[in-house]
């Protein structure tokens, strides 16, 4: 039942995907458990970056890197930014509860049980992803032709978002 | 193309190691001189002999100011947010160093052929913008808080245009790989990108030197009003890093520059084509180089009001009208 485990361990590429999951578990993990706000925007900036990692190990690389733009980049920092305008001296205060960290871990052991008992008895169908050769292009011929509606819908939706933000600045000036 | 990650086994990772670990020591001594001559040069502009006691001509003075700051006392203000001050250099040099991978130097040295090599550079180096806002953070210092915001602002306010500039190279090659955009480049010299894109070369590079925090763009520096800008509190080696990330940045500026808009290994004719490549490249690449240090031996310092008005006002809408322009222009001349 275990083999599979020791087949995993022996590959190079199960490794690197082993390491970049980790980045993305513990990322997200930490992003809950730090007390100060600034700390869990940099957690959560590693979790987005580790999800590139595992789209780059997936050959999109297309939306790995618009991941690391948006997320990791912008929507991070503009989270920062907004952060930096408040207090940063406040720290959360949890309420003490005795009872919590041993149902916390019972329930925790459970549900690894379940799904590592699920993942061992299940079977997947192994096969070649053909990713193409220039998939980054293939997406935009997408975007352009199927999903052109979508599309154009979203960045009207966008410039409203846009226009009501500098409306709203405004307003506050005068 | 190669699939990303397929093939890759525990030797290869070594070989990538080395070869990492050799791309830095080549950085390092581009930095090295590039300081040196950086300063060299801007004496030589204001009539002074810059530079000029430690070793031959000068040679070692960087390398003496580096070892002074290694030795240095690393300090950590008491009030700081340690783990984040600790972090920030880290995460500013990283992400500087990593763009390097997709700069094509030659048709065959390529360290890293992606397909979407110009996203990966955008895209990763606005993750050092967000070291240089902790940075300024961390220290718990008002002018570094400052610094840092403005640091920011001006990055995240001159990335767009810089962005959008790009987009009529890539309309006009039609792909994001830098390698295939070098190759679209052959032939004779006004088949480089910076005649046909003009306009999008001019906003290119007065982007990218506000990117880089140069003179007439360098206000996060502005000693008289910041003190040093978000690295005040910064010293010995954390405060290398930064300085370090900023030059590697150039380089990373430079090399890009070379291959988006001035024909990367192309040579300006084709009957010069019998001097390799690289050779093509390096010349171009230190023309830019220069171009820095002389822009910032002549500019003053412009102030920060006009300089948001520049990016959002001028620039941008131009890079606009640029991919506009452009994708009229391909149409019709298909």
């Amino acid at each position: 039942m275990l083999d599979n485990i020791l087949d995993f361990l022996t590959s190079a590429e199960s490794l690197l995907f082993l390491v970049f999951a980790m980045v993305v578990i513990s990322g997200a993990i930490l992003m809950l458990s730090y007390t100060k706000v600034v700390h869990m925007v940099v957690a959560l900036a590693f979790t987005f970056l580790g999800l590139a990692a595992l789209y780059v190990m997936l050959d999109a690389e297309f939306v790995a890197f618009v991941q690391v733009l948006i997320y990791a980049g912008a929507v991070s920092i503009l989270m920062i930014f907004g952060i930096m305008m408040t207090r940063h001296d406040k720290q959360e205060e949890e309420p003490r509860r005795p009872w919590h960290n041993g149902l916390l871990l019972g329930g925790s052991v459970a549900l690894f049980g379940i799904l590592f008992f699920a993942i061992q008895s299940a079977n997947f169908e192994s096969g070649t992803l053909d990713a193409g050769v220039d998939n980054t292009k293939a997406i935009g011929e997408q975007l352009f032709t199927r999903h052109v509606i979508p599309f154009e819908l979203m960045s009207v939706l966008l410039t409203v978002t846009f226009i009501g933000a500098i409306i709203l600045a405004k307003r506050e000036e005068d | 193309m190669e699939p990303a990650t397929q093939g890759v086994t525990f030797g290869s990772v070594v070989i990538e190691a080395i070869l990492g670990v050799l791309t830095l020591l080549i950085v390092l001594g581009f930095v090295t001189y590039a300081i040196y001559f950086e300063r060299k040069v801007i004496g030589w502009m204001q009539g002074r002999p810059g530079p000029n006691r430690v070793g031959p001509f000068g040679l070692l003075q960087t390398v003496a100011d580096v070892l002074k700051l290694l030795i240095k006392e690393d300090t950590i203000p008491k009030k700081a947010d340690r783990p984040l001050f600790i972090l920030a250099p880290a995460l500013t040099f990283v992400p500087a160093f990593t763009v390097l991978a997709t700069i094509p130097y030659t048709s065959k040295w390529i360290p890293a052929d992606l397909n979407v090599g110009l996203l990966y550079y955008v895209a990763l180096s606005s993750i050092s913008t967000m070291g240089i806002l902790l940075g300024g953070w961390a220290s718990n210092n008002k002018y570094a808080l400052l610094g840092g915001m403005r640091s920011t602002a001006q990055m995240i306010s001159y990335e767009v245009p810089l962005v959008i500039s790009v987009v009529g190279v890539v309309l006009m090659s039609g792909s994001l790989n830098l390698s295939t955009i070098v190759e679209g480049q052959a032939g004779y010299f006004w088949n480089w990108n910076f005649l046909p894109q003009i306009l999008g070369f001019g906003i290119f590079v007065i982007a990218a030197v506000s990117e880089l925090n140069r003179t007439p763009f360098d206000l996060p520096e502005a000693e008289s009003e910041l003190v040093a800008g978000y690295h005040v509190e910064y010293s010995g080696f954390r405060f290398a890093f930064f300085m370090l990330s900023e030059y590697v940045y150039m380089y990373a500026i430079a090399g890009l520059t070379t291959v988006l808009f001035l024909g990367g290994w192309h040579a300006p004719f084709p009957f010069l084509d019998f001097i390799p490549g690289i050779i093509w490249f390096v010349l171009k690449f230190c023309l830019v180089i220069f171009t820095l240090y002389w822009l910032r031996a002549t500019m003053p310092r412009i102030r920060i009001d006009q300089l948001m008005s520049l990016g959002w006002k001028v620039l941008l809408p131009l890079s606009l009208v640029n991919v506009f322009i452009t994708a009229v222009v391909m149409e019709f001349m298909k």
